[in-house]
This record gives C-alpha cells, sequence and structure tokens, in this order.
C-alpha cells in the first residue's frame, strides 16, 4: 500500500535534487532552470497528495496556480538568459561574477 | 457548488490600477518610442489615481473573493507607501531613459504591473494569493533588472535575481505545502484561528512557516537571504535600483507583517526568535559590509539590509507597538532612500551615469544645495536627530526594549536587549560611511564636475523628499504618520 | 509687547550681523544695525525705567512655554520690576555707547562685522540674565554672557595671549558656574519649582530646614545660598575666581569697558540682589557675602596701587568696586548696592573708554612708564578722565553737590557701619580701599597725563585726539558720571526708595542699615571723602612733588610690594595647586592611558577588527550564483533545524 509518507518523501527527494542542482551544478544555467522546474514539481506532488489526502480540493487548486506561474517564470527566465548570452557570450555559471563583493 | 459573484468593489485600486497598466501597455505597444513620454507620465498619474482610490476607500476591514483578498487600514497605510515609492521611481527614471536610450514603453508599464503584484501582496489573505501577488510583482522586477539588455551587467543581474528568486519562491512554496498538509488550510484567518490543541504545536506546522517567511525574507533581502541585492543592485539600471530599494521592499515587509502577525500570531514564541536571530544578523551584516563599498548603489544595498534589520527587530517585537514602528520606519525609509536615489540619478559626467563614490567629490563646490540634499539623508540614514532616520530608530528601539519588557521568558528579554544595544552600536559603525560620503562630498578635491541640469522631475523628488527628511520630527509632519501607522497597527493586530 | 523692544533688537542685529556681515552687509552696515538694534534697547529701556520703575508698575511678560518635565516648568518670560528696569537701563545705555565709540576705536579692524556682532550677541545675553523670570533662563543668560565674553576676550584669537585670556575667563567662570548650576538645583529640590515668585514666596518657610549630605546636616537655605554666591563670585570677580578679570583686558578695549561696567561683572551682584528673598533669611550666606566682599575691595585695591598697565589698574578698581557691591549686599543694603553698580557702570566705562582713547592716541601703548605729559595733547580726553576719576574717588561736597561715586560709595561705607561686627569690618576695609583708590587713579591720571612725555619721539608726534565718534559716547557718559548719584539718591537710597523699589527687593525687618546708615552719626559719612583727598594728595605728593619716592619706597619695601605687585601670587598659585597637576594628569592620561591602551584596544583596535570584518563579508559576497544559492541553504537548514530541535524531533 503506498501511503502519504511514500508520496511526501518523493515529493522532499524532487525537491532536495532540484535544490541540489541550483548549486552544485557549475555549468550550464539551462540546468538551473530545470532546476527550479524540479523543485516545482515536487511542490506541486506535495499539494496533490495532501489535497488527496485530506479530501480537500484546495491543493489541487494551487497546483494550477503553480503551472501557470512556472510557465511564465520559466519563459522570463529563458528570455533573460537569451539576453545574458547575447552580452557574455557564455552561459556557464561559473562565469556569472562580473559584479561580486 | 456555484460560489456567489465576489464583493469587487474593495480591489477597486487594484482593479482599476490593472486596466490602467494594460490600458498604457496598448499604447506603448502600437506608440513605440514615440508614446515614451505619454506613457510615464499616465503611469505616474496612474499611482495617483491609485492612491486618491486607497485614500477614498472605506477603510474597515473587509475581505472577498471566498476570503482571499482583504483590505484594512494596514493594507491601505502599505498601498500608499508602495503607490508613492513606484510612482516617484517613475518619476525618476524619465530622465535616465531618455539619456541611456532606453526609450521602450514597457518600463513604466512593467513598474505598473510590479505595483499591482505589490498591492495584491499587501492585502493577501491567503497562501495562494500570496503566492500569485508576489509571483506577478517578482516577474515583473525580473525583466527591470536586465531592462538595459545591451549591457552584461544588467543582464547579469536580472539572472542572478531570477534564479535566487525562482529558488525562493520554490522553498516559499514548499513551506506552503507543508502548512496545508498539517493544518488542512492556507487562509490566514483560519490558520490565526487555530486551536493550540488542534496542531498548531507540530513541527510540521513550524518548517512550513520558516519556508514561507524564508522566501518572503529573500524578498525584503535580510541576512542570509540577502545575497543577490549587493550585485543586483549595482547591475540594475539605477531607476531600478531605486525602485528596488523601496517599493517591493515595503510590500516584501508587508506581507511578512501580515503574515507573521496575522497567520501565524498563535506561532508567535516560534517565530519571535528566528526574526529576532535574522534582524541582529542584517543590521551586522548591512552595516559591516558597506564600509568597504567604493560604488554608491553596492553601498546603498548594504544599507538597505542593514535598514531590513531595523524593521525586522520591530516585527519581532511581535507587538502593536512593534507593528506601528515598522510602519512609520517604513515611511521614513521610503522618502530618505527615494531621496538618496534620486540624487545619485544626477551623478552624470559628460553623458554618462557614474556611480562611484569619488565622483561625489566637490559636490559642494558645483551643486550646493544637491550636496546639502545629500547630507541631510545620510544624517538621516545614519540616525542623526533630529533627522527622520532617528525617529524611525527610536521607534524600533523603543518596540524592541518594550517587547524586552513584556517577554515571557528571561532569556527571550535579554535577547531584546541585546539586540537593541547591537542595532544602536551598529548604527555608529554605519555612520562611519555615511560620513565618509559626506566628508568626500565636503572636503576632498573636487573631481570633475557633474552634468547639469537635473531635471525637473528628479529635482523636485529631491526637494519633496529632503524637506520630509528634515522636517519629520516636527509635530505636524510626525503626528499625522504615527497617528495613522498607529491605526493601521491596530487593524492588524485586533 | 513693547518691552520685548528692550531685549531682543540685539539678538537679531547679531543675529543678522553674525550671518551675513561679513559676505553681504559690509563693515557700515553692520556697524549701523548693531548700534541702530541696542539704541533701539536703550530708548525703550528709558521707556520702561520711566514707566515701570518710577510709574511703579511692575509686571511680568510670559513670551512662551520653554520647556517642562514634570513639575520643572521653564517659562521664557520678562519679569519687569523696578531692580530689572534699573539693569535694562544701564546695560543698554552702557552698551550703546559702547557700541558707537567701537565705531571709532575698531575702524581699522578687519573682522568689524564679527565684532559687532559679539557685542550685541554679549548685550542680548546679559538682557535675557537681568529679565528673567526664573532660575533656568537667568541659567541662559548667564551661560551666554560667558560665551559672547570668551568670543570677545580671545577676539584677536592671533594673539596667543587673547586666546589664553578667553580660555582663562571660560575655566574660571565655569568653576562660578558650577556653583551656580548646583545652586539651581538645590532651589529646585528644596521649593519644587524654578520660578522666582513662588520660591522667593516660600523662602520664609524653609529656615531652619536641614538635609543631610555625606553624613553631615547642612542648612538647606545657608548651602543653596552659599552655591548661589559661588556662582556669583565666578561672574563678579570676587577674591578667589577674581584671576581672569586683569587678564580679560586682552580683549579690544570696548569689551573691556562692557565687561567691567554692564554685561558681565554685574550679573553676580544683580543676581544676588534678585535673590534678596533667599539671602535675607540666611544670615550665615550674608556674613560669607560681607567678608569675601570686603576683602575683595581691599586686596583688589593694593593691587591697583602697583600696576603699570592702564586698563589693569582700572581693571583692580573695577574689581575692588566690585566688592563694595558684595558687602553692601552681606549688610542688607542691596539698594546702595545696586545703586553703586548704576553710577559705577558709568564712570567705569568712561575710564575704560578714555583709557581707550589714550591707548588709540598712542597707537596700542598701555604701559604708564611711557606715557604722560599728555594733557596738552588730547585735553578732551583728559578731562574726561579727570571727571571718571572723581567720580571713581566719590568726590564731592556733603550737602552740595558730588560725582557719582560720592553718593553710592558713602552710602554704601555707612550701610557697612550699621551692619554689626563683620559689617564695621567692612567698614574699615572699605575705608582702606577708598584711600588707595583715590591714590591710585591720581596715580593713573598723573602718569598719563601730566609731568613730562615718556613715550618716544614718534609715538608723541603721531598722538592725536580721538575722533567724534568716540568722544561722544564718552561725553554721554561723563554726564552720567557727573549727575547719576545726584540724581539718583533720592530714588535709589534716599526717602523715596520704598516706593521706588517696590517688592523688588525684600529687606527682612530688622536688617534696614540703610535706615540706619541715615540716622547715624556724621563722621561716617565724612570719613570716606576725607581719606578720598587725602589718598589724592599723596598721589601729589609721590607723583609730582617726590618722583623718586615711589621707587625708593618700592625698594625699602620690597617684600611687601612685590607681593602685591605679584598680585598675591594668586596666578601663580592656582598655576601650581590646579593647572600644573591638571596638565600632569591630563599628558599621562593622554600618553600612557588614551595612547597607549585605549586607543590600541578601543578606537584603533575596534576601527582595525571593523575593517577586517567588513572586508570578510566582502569577500563572502563572491559574486557566484551557487555560493549565493548556498547561502540561503544554509539559512533554511538552520531554521528548519532549529524549529526540528524547538519541537523535540
Amino acid at each position: 500500500m503506498i501511503g502519504l509518507w511514500n508520496y511526501l518523501i518523493v515529493g522532499a527527494l524532487v525537491f532536495v535534487i532540484g535544490v541540489l542542482g541550483i548549486f552544485l551544478n557549475r555549468k550550464n544555467v539551462i540546468i538551473i532552470m530545470m532546476s527550479i522546474e524540479l523543485i516545482l514539481l515536487s511542490v506541486s506532488i506535495n499539494f496533490v497528495t495532501f489535497s488527496a489526502f485530506l479530501g480537500d480540493l484546495f491543493g489541487q487548486v494551487f497546483v494550477m496556480f503553480v503551472l501557470t506561474v512556472a510557465a511564465a517564470e520559466s519563459a522570463i527566465g529563458l528570455a533573460i538568459l537569451m539576453v545574458y548570452f547575447r552580452n557574455r557570450g557564455s552561459i556557464a555559471v561559473e562565469d556569472v561574477n562580473t559584479m561580486k563583493g | 457548488m456555484i460560489a456567489a459573484i465576489p464583493e469587487f468593489g474593495i480591489a477597486l485600486p487594484e482593479i482599476v490600477f490593472a486596466g490602467l497598466a494594460l490600458v498604457l501597455l496598448m499604447i506603448g505597444t502600437f506608440g513605440k518610442e514615440r508614446s515614451m513620454g505619454l506613457v510615464t507620465a499616465l503611469s505616474a498619474a496612474s499611482c495617483l489615481v491609485a492612491i486618491l482610490l486607497v485614500l477614498l476607500m472605506d477603510t474597515a476591514t473587509a475581505t472577498s473573493f471566498e476570503g482571499l483578498f482583504i483590505v484594512d487600514k494596514f493594507a491601505g497605510y502599505m498601498k500608499v507607501l508602495v503607490l508613492l515609492g513606484s510612482g516617484l521611481s517613475i518619476v525618476m527614471s524619465a530622465g535616465y531613459l531618455q539619456r541611456e536610450k532606453l526609450q521602450r514603453p514597457e518600463f513604466p508599464v512593467l513598474i505598473l504591473l510590479a505595483t499591482v503584484g505589490m498591492m495584491l501582496m499587501i492585502s493577501a489573505n491567503d497562501i495562494i494569493s500570496l503566492y500569485v501577488g508576489l509571483e506577478l510583482q517578482s516577474l515583473a522586477l525580473y525583466v527591470l533588472a536586465s531592462f538595459h539588455r545591451d549591457t552584461i551587467r544588467s543582464a547579469e543581474a536580472g539572472l542572478k535575481y531570477f534564479v535566487l528568486g525562482a529558488l525562493a519562491s520554490g522553498v516559499l512554496l514548499y513551506g506552503a505545502t507543508l502548512v496545508y498538509g498539517f493544518t488542512g488550510t492556507t487562509s490566514f484567518e483560519k490558520l490565526a484561528a487555530l486551536h493550540p490543541a488542534e496542531g498548531v504545536q507540530t513541527v510540521g506546522l513550524w518548517v512550513g512557516m520558516a519556508l514561507v517567511a524564508s522566501g518572503l525574507i529573500f524578498k525584503v533581502s535580510a541576512v542570509p537571504f540577502h545575497m543577490w541585492t549587493p550585485d543586483v543592485y549595482e547591475g540594475a539600471p539605477t531607476p531600478v535600483t531605486a525602485m528596488f530599494a523601496v517599493a517591493p521592499k515595503i510590500a516584501a515587509v508587508a506581507l511578512l507583517v501580515r503574515l507573521l502577525m496575522g497567520a501565524f500570531a498563535p506561532l508567535v514564541h516560534q517565530w519571535q526568535v528566528a526574526i529576532l536571530a535574522i534582524s541582529i544578523m542584517s543590521m551586522a551584516w548591512g552595516g559591516y559590509a558597506a564600509i568597504v563599498q567604493r560604488n554608491i548603489k553596492r553601498l546603498m544595498a548594504y544599507s538597505s539590509i542593514a535598514n531590513v534589520g531595523y524593521i525586522l527587530l520591530g516585527l519581532a517585537a511581535g507587538t502593536e507597538r512593534g507593528v506601528e514602528s515598522v510602519l512609520v520606519y517604513l515611511a521614513i525609509y521610503l522618502f530618505m532612500t527615494a531621496g538618496a536615489f534620486a540624487v545619485i540619478l544626477t551623478m552624470r559626467r559628460d553623458g554618462q551615469m557614474v556611480e562611484y563614490l569619488s565622483d561625489l567629490a566637490g559636490l559642494s563646490h558645483s551643486r550646493p544645495l544637491l550636496a546639502l540634499a545629500m547630507t541631510v539623508f545620510m544624517f538621516s540614514l545614519g540616525g542623526i536627530p533630529p533627522l527622520a532616520g532617528f525617529i524611525g530608530k527610536l521607534y524600533v528601539f523603543q518596540a524592541a526594549l518594550e517587547a524586552g519588557n513584556h517577554a515571557a521568558t528571561a532569556g527571550m528579554a535579554n535577547a531584546f536587549y541585546i539586540a537593541a544595544g547591537l542595532g544602536a552600536t551598529i548604527s555608529v559603525v554605519s555612520m562611519f560611511y555615511y560620513l565618509w560620503i559626506i566628508k568626500i562630498i565636503y572636503m576632498d578635491p573636487p573631481a570633475a564636475p557633474l552634468d547639469r541640469p537635473a531635471g525637473a522631475g528628479l529635482s523636485g523628488v529631491v526637494l519633496v523628499t529632503t524637506l520630509f527628511t528634515l522636517l519629520f520630527s516636527l509635530t505636524f509632519v510626525v503626528g499625522p504618520v504615527v497617528g495613522w501607522a498607529d491605526a493601521a497597527a491596530q487593524s492588524l493586530t485586533h | 509687547m513693547l518691552e520685548s523692544l528692550a531685549v531682543f533688537p540685539p539678538l537679531a542685529a547679531a543675529v543678522i550681523v553674525g550671518l551675513f556681515g561679513r559676505r553681504s552687509l559690509g563693515d557700515r552696515a553692520s556697524q549701523l544695525i548693531t548700534c541702530g538694534g541696542v539704541l533701539l534697547s536703550a530708548a525703550v529701556a528709558i521707556w520702561l525705567f520711566v514707566t515701570v520703575a518710577l510709574g511703579h508698575n511692575p509686571h511680568t511678560v510670559h513670551l512662551f512655554h520653554w520647556f517642562g518635565s514634570g513639575t520643572l516648568q521653564v517659562d521664557w518670560a520678562l519679569r519687569l520690576d523696578t531692580l530689572s528696569v534699573v539693569m535694562i537701563g544701564v546695560v543698554t545705555v552702557v552698551s550703546s555707547m559702547v557700541h558707537v565709540y567701537s565705531v571709532g576705536y575698531m575702524a581699522h579692524d578687519r573682522d568689524i562685522p564679527r565684532f559687532m556682532a559679539y557685542l550685541s550677541l554679549f548685550t542680548f545675553m546679559m538682557l535675557a540674565l537681568v529679565t528673567a523670570d526664573n532660575f533656568v533662563q537667568m541659567f541662559f543668560g548667564w551661560e551666554g554672557v560667558g560665551l559672547a565674553s570668551y568670543l570677545l576676550i580671545g577676539f584677536w584669537y592671533e594673539k596667543p595671549s587673547a586666546s589664553a585670556a578667553a580660555i582663562k575667563a571660560f575655566v574660571v567662570n565655569r568653576v562660578g558656574d558650577f556653583g551656580f548650576s548646583l545652586g539651581i538645583m538645590a532651589v529646585y529640590f528644596i521649593f519644587d519649582t524654578v520660578q522666582f515668585d513662588p520660591v522667593f514666596a516660600a523662602a520664609g518657610s524653609k529656615v531652619g530646614m536641614h538635609f543631610t549630605f555625606l553624613g553631615t546636616q547642612a542648612d538647606m537655605l545657608a548651602t543653596c545660598c552659599l552655591l548661589l554666591f559661588v556662582g556669583a563670585m565666578g561672574k563678579s570677580a570676587q577674591l578667589g575666581l577674581h584671576t581672569w578679570l586683569p587678564d580679560a583686558m586682552e580683549g579690544p578695549t570696548p569689551v573691556s569697558a562692557l565687561i567691567h561696567a554692564a554685561t558681565m561683572v554685574t550679573a553676580g551682584v544683580f543676581m544676588l540682589a534678585r535673590c534678596s528673598p533667599l539671602f535675607e533669611q540666611s544670615p550665615l550666606a550674608l556674613e560669607v557675602v560681607t567678608i569675601v566682599g570686603a576683602l575683595t575691595a581691599f586686596v583688589a585695591a593694593t593691587i591697583g596701587l602697583t600696576q603699570f598697565d592702564i586698563k589693569r589698574v582700572i581693571a583692580y578698581s573695577t574689581m575692588s568696586q566690585l566688592g563694595y557691591m558684595f558687602f553692601a549686599i552681606g549688610v542688607s543694603a542691596y539698594s546702595a548696592a545696586i545703586f553703586h553698580l548704576m553710577t559705577h557702570a558709568f564712570f567705569k566705562a568712561l575710564l575704560f573708554l578714555g583709557a581707550g582713547s589714550v591707548i588709540h592716541a598712542l597707537s596700542g601703548e598701555q604701559d604708564m612708564r611711557k606715557m604722560g605729559g599728555l594733557f596738552k595733547v588730547i585735553p578732551k580726553t583728559g578731562i574726561l578722565m579727570w571727571i571718571g576719576s572723581l567720580a571713581l574717588a566719590g568726590i564731592g561736597i556733603p550737602g552740595v553737590f558730588g560725582f557719582a561715586g560720592f553718593y553710592s560709595k558713602d552710602m554704601i561705607l555707612e550701610a557697612a557701619y550699621q551692619g554689626g561686627a563683620v559689617g564695621q569690618l567692612a567698614y574699615w576695609l572699605g575705608i582702606a580701599a577708598a584711600f588707595f583708590t583715590a591714590f591710585y587713579s591720581w596715580r593713573l591720571i598723573i602718569m598719563t597725563f601730566y609731568g613730562s612725555p615718556r613715550a618716544d619721539h614718534h609715538t608723541m608726534e603721531h598722538a592725536h585726539e580721538s575722533p567724534p565718534v568716540m568722544l561722544l559716547p564718552l561725553t554721554v557718559l561723563a554726564a552720567g558720571a557727573l549727575f547719576a548719584g545726584w540724581l539718583g539718591y533720592d530714588h535709589f537710597v534716599g526717602e523715596a526708595r520704598g516706593e521706588f523699589w517696590g517688592a523688588s527687593i525684600y529687606v527682612a525687618p530688622g536688617h534696614d542699615t540703610i535706615e540706619a546708615a541715615h540716622k547715624g552719626p556724621e563722621w561716617i559719612g565724612i570719613l570716606p571723602l576725607v581719606v578720598g583727598l587725602l589718598g589724592i594728595f599723596l598721589a601729589y605728593v609721590f607723583y609730582i612733588l617726590k618722583p623718586t619716592w615711589p621707587a625708593a619706597w618700592a625698594t625699602s619695601l620690597s617684600g611687601l610690594y612685590q607681593l602685591i605687585y605679584r598680585k598675591y601670587y594668586f596666578d601663580e598659585l592656582y598655576d601650581a595647586i590646579f593647572v600644573r597637576p591638571a596638565f600632569a594628569l591630563g599628558r599621562i592620561f593622554w600618553k600612557r592611558v588614551d595612547v597607549g591602551i585605549i586607543d590600541a584596544f578601543g578606537p584603533d583596535g575596534i576601527a582595525t577588527a571593523t575593517r577586517s570584518a567588513s572586508a570578510g563579508f566582502s569577500r563572502l559576497q563572491s559574486g557566484y550564483l551557487f555560493h549565493y544559492a548556498l547561502a540561503m541553504l544554509v539559512g533554511v537548514l538552520v531554521l528548519t533545524t532549529f524549529y526540528l530541535i524547538l519541537g523535540g524531533v
């Protein structure tokens, strides 16, 4: 029997993978974009799980919002990445440090 | 189940404002660069219209949209501040955009859209409206940060802000799932009404609350979620930085206050400690790291981090007085920061923006009035009486000490006393770089003079903010502000 | 509120000229504005004198509430009774003369606006002091006078001696001010208010009350009065706190005239007279005042015998005359003290400004040994100085007419004789001082104006009479020195005095020494005149008939002479007891403690630590996205862990 905890652990794992992807990866900003999507996915898993187990629809409504926002966010993120690439000629995470201190 | 048609009336300012933003977007899209002046003027006017609407609206507490949206005195106060901040930023940006060949009408429209998001945040009464408002604001701000798209620094600022902002949103959302999962609701009212026996004391809820708060603390740029701030402030176009420093911060503080003082009021003893710690770290980090800065925008970034530390100290008090002190501080912070950025925006030499402290050398000779205004802002930020900044700090420290006097445990009381003492110490440390700037302005051998003229909009902003900062402690200025803040704080805590 | 016009025009003038004088107004306009300000004040002051003092209409004008804290409520008011309008009159009239005189005297200075602004500020502060309705406002004026005198004495700040004198005046005055402020605190402690009226009304009920301090019992009123008296000693240069007054000569001569005649040293006398209801309840305090005053009068007069600097001689004579005023107060003859204050203001200002005229004529020479024979060159100044000296020596024909000092000084001495044993001691010391006064006054006159010229040829050639703008004020003051005593006698100390003073001065029953003096034996009043004439005659003998005598006497009595010439070694004593140890201690604290310990660990250490902390924070800001994300994650982890631990998981 697959219980609440199983779902939550999957959600947590996906979340951790996403977070680790953001700061362990030093090569490509695209991977960061994917990691962000993973985080949002983990959130959706959690919401749906809770929604199902609580018998409350609100969590699923929330997921709709998250998905919508995630789409917009990706679009804007990629647009900014394009702008950055045009200026820098690279999208390596290590190169993103003209400003510091 | 069919829900009743929601009461749209209480969201009238937001609806009108959003509508205006969309109309202006159309005008801008079809008018291209020719419509720039018109769109800018109308955007500023829209802020004014929205302020008027907010002021004219019934201020009694009311909710609508299935309890997702709330209007009260607190929301009214915060919205006026946010709209003022946005309006000032739009006015200040006009000249800059013209000179930098950035005359794209999206700019003011994006500010308007971000402002709609902020207004939603302020009126959010549920995690879902919190999230939507926050994202509407953030998405617009990501674009604004990289608005100067032909410079690498602006693009990098946008990228950093975006990635970290998205991460913060993710953390916030994950926290939201925990809150939802452990309580079965995301409504602030229902969360606030949770009885201690009904699972408020579960660790899951606490962690959820911590994660949601973390997402917001990112937006107010408090330690340790502040790392994006200096880079983004430096890289973003200066009017955008001016905006970042003011409006979104106010909105995020408003949301944080409503969340912690409203939804998580039953958990006050849990979050107080964390907020206090974050406050101390922010004051310290902002105060210390600013000392070695040479870029004035970066310096202002650290200064804003320190200021957020003081604001959070007021919030940590967890009392009505604490909220009142936060509100007063925000109003003061709005004016002195906007003023300082207006001065920074006048720093042009041979048509180029300059942003190093050394570029201010000799300002007292070439532009004595501007130098005087900057001196007023720096003294105020440093907390020299009787300028506005001093009053703000006074309120916050008083609230913290009072909270210490009424703290549940001796340890907590001491924590408040120590925090207030540290705050005072750090404000002395921070005097160092504020005075340093004044020293550069008045005593260093003059650099080449800055370009003139500053532009009418900018001069007006400098004048108004200087007067406010200078005269704040006069009864007829401080009285109404504090009175309003008091009423706003009451509407939130009762 | 016409009354305000007596007080505030000098302030307005000082502010305007101080802010804009140098840049936009220029010298001439600055002089016009400041002179206009004080002249306006003087006109209003005379009107006030007529309506308030002569018309018997004392009243208080409330201007505004200054500050409040609990029972400590302080208003800003103009208290206009006979005492204060007399003071306002003296201050504004003398000050306006000094202002006008300064136009001529300072004509060649390059900082005229600053000087005029300071003068006006000085005048305003004194006016604020005398019109005070409470101790705190009085203290404001008190400190303001100290500040303005500091600025004026050190006006020629390039001159090290001027700066030193300014600092000395300020520091010595601080000692007195400290006493005064403690006195005010004592007043507040005892009476729970600082307003004059309630304090004075309640004074009688506090007699015999004690408070315990460091285990000893002290009489409340006596303590309070003595503390106030310490304040008065500082401002009025009484023995012990007098050392600043002669040095204050370093300022320009008009400043000396102002300090000595109107705006500074009289503050102490005024304050004691104002507090007469308090002092009347404390016989001990009155005795102390009498003794200090009498000693001051005597000691200062002896020092005056030996000095050679023309301004110093007059300075010591001021100190001596202030001694008279103090012991007059000590024997409850307040009205006589104020009477003498008033007449003294005229002739002392006259003498100082006359001396200034002499110095002006000799291009800055102040040493009397290098003067002589000047009467032929500057006859007008000479006549004016004669009048001033006659007034100072108190010469007159009893029952007919006398110079100003004749009436006031005699009144004081007669009253003192009636003041019990202490009073009689004061009387004899006063008689001796009167003799010395006459002697050194004519020593001054003779050394300056008669005999053969001792100045060098060049100086004598350029010696010239002062311009009318300087002589005119002198003439006005001379008129005062001539007639002030004669005109004022009846009102100030004569038959009409009760009505004249009204409630502004309180004399306890049985203390009325003036009443007793009027009925006293004849010879008491004649004796001062006799010793005065004797003094003049001796001076004539010493400096005209037998010019070798002074040097011979100085040699044969060299021990005594040196003691007096060196001003009783007060300066050396203070230097050894206070100044040197303080400097030595200061040096230890500075070199060893401050630089060695505190700076190393304190400011310097903290500054270094701050900088390295700052650099550390800055290094953490690496610019890398993943570092920033890591910081956020650490934050989240710490928060989560905190709550997990808090929840006991």
